[in-house]
């Protein structure tokens, strides 16, 4: 480098140019004699820990049966009819009264109040009194 | 054959590729170690536990273009974790690298500033070694560099700014010989 060019760079590009050449000036270690051969005659008394394994091959999964939905069939019929026959009534007689009787069914309430609010009003207008 | 194909015959147990990639990386690795150690005498052993331990399981090494960065950084690691135990020279008192500042009358000749800046080196923080080390005398990139001390670019670049300084200023008595030694070899 000319004394021009280092007036003209820049004090820390001048300064990392002279780190550079010091830096240079480091030794270079040679590798030993024999340092590969050593190095393989302890491999070749080293196990690996990790040796890759062929795995058996995945067993494909078994094809379902069109059969088995057959199942499906005398369940949906039994469903059936007994939406059929519950909404029907015919088998009232067999079930519980707290099911089938009047209380359970709302029977003594008005027919415009579905819903017990006429109860409600009652009951309000008898605790103010 | 690439990394990736050597490492792949190694991990099925190829001492043929692993020959090769011994043949390939041991020299930086040594070279590292060695610069790291400040020559020590078990560089060498230091050197050859990194080449072990992948050997025992090549597949720790997911991409075989990160390989050579995977050597550095172990066996970089292993010469800082063994710094952090008193190490037999250390004990003995007798470093590998003489600083030829014994003799600070007399001129330097290439091989005493080889010395010097050697010893100067040795005596950077382990991190600012590891750096230095990486970069300037193993020729890893910024990038590569930071992968193996597992640090950002940023962190790595700042090691590498405070070991330069550092260098400087430990060798400021010295500066304009060292200079003046290159000027006369023409360097």
């Amino acid at each position: 480098m000319t004394k021009g060019q280092h007036s003209q760079a820049p004090p820390d590009a001048a300064e990392a140019r002279e780190i550079d050449a010091v830096l240079s000036l480091a030794s270079v270690p040679p590798l030993p004699e024999g340092a590969a051969e050593r190095l393989m005659a302890r491999i070749a008394a080293e196990p690996q820990e990790n040796k890759v394994v062929a795995l058996a091959p995945r067993r494909e999964a078994p094809r379902m049966s069109p059969w088995r939905y057959a199942a499906a069939l005398p369940l949906a019929a039994s469903l059936a009819l007994g939406v059929y026959l519950g909404a029907k009534g015919t088998l009232d007689f067999m079930l519980p009264s707290a099911i089938t009787g009047s209380v359970a069914l709302n029977d003594d309430a008005p027919d415009d109040d579905l819903g017990g609010v006429g109860e409600a009003n009652a009951y309000a207008e008898e605790s103010l009194s | 054959m690439a990394d990736a194909g050597l490492l792949e015959a190694a991990a099925e147990g190829s001492h043929a590729a692993f020959a090769e990639i011994v043949n390939r990386h041991f020299q930086p690795v040594y070279r590292l170690v060695w610069r790291m150690t400040g020559g020590a005498a078990d560089a060498e052993d230091l050197a050859q536990d990194a080449f072990v331990k992948l050997w025992r399981n090549p597949s720790q090494v997911r991409e075989g273009a990160a390989l050579k960065g995977w050597l550095m950084r172990v066996a970089s690691n292993a010469v800082i974790d063994g710094s952090r135990r008193p190490r037999a020279s250390a004990l003995e008192g007798a470093p590998e690298i003489h600083d030829p500042q014994a003799r600070p009358d007399a001129p330097l000749d290439r091989e005493q500033a080889a010395r010097l800046v050697d010893a100067r080196i040795a005596a950077l923080p382990d991190r600012q070694r590891q750096a230095l080390s990486l970069v300037y005398f193993e020729g890893l990139t910024n990038i590569e560099a930071a992968d193996a001390m597992e640090v950002s670019v940023d962190a790595l670049e700042s090691l590498l700014a405070r070991a330069r300084r550092s260098l400087k200023d430990s060798l400021s008595a010295e500066w304009r010989d060292l200079l003046g030694g290159l000027a006369e070899t023409g360097r």
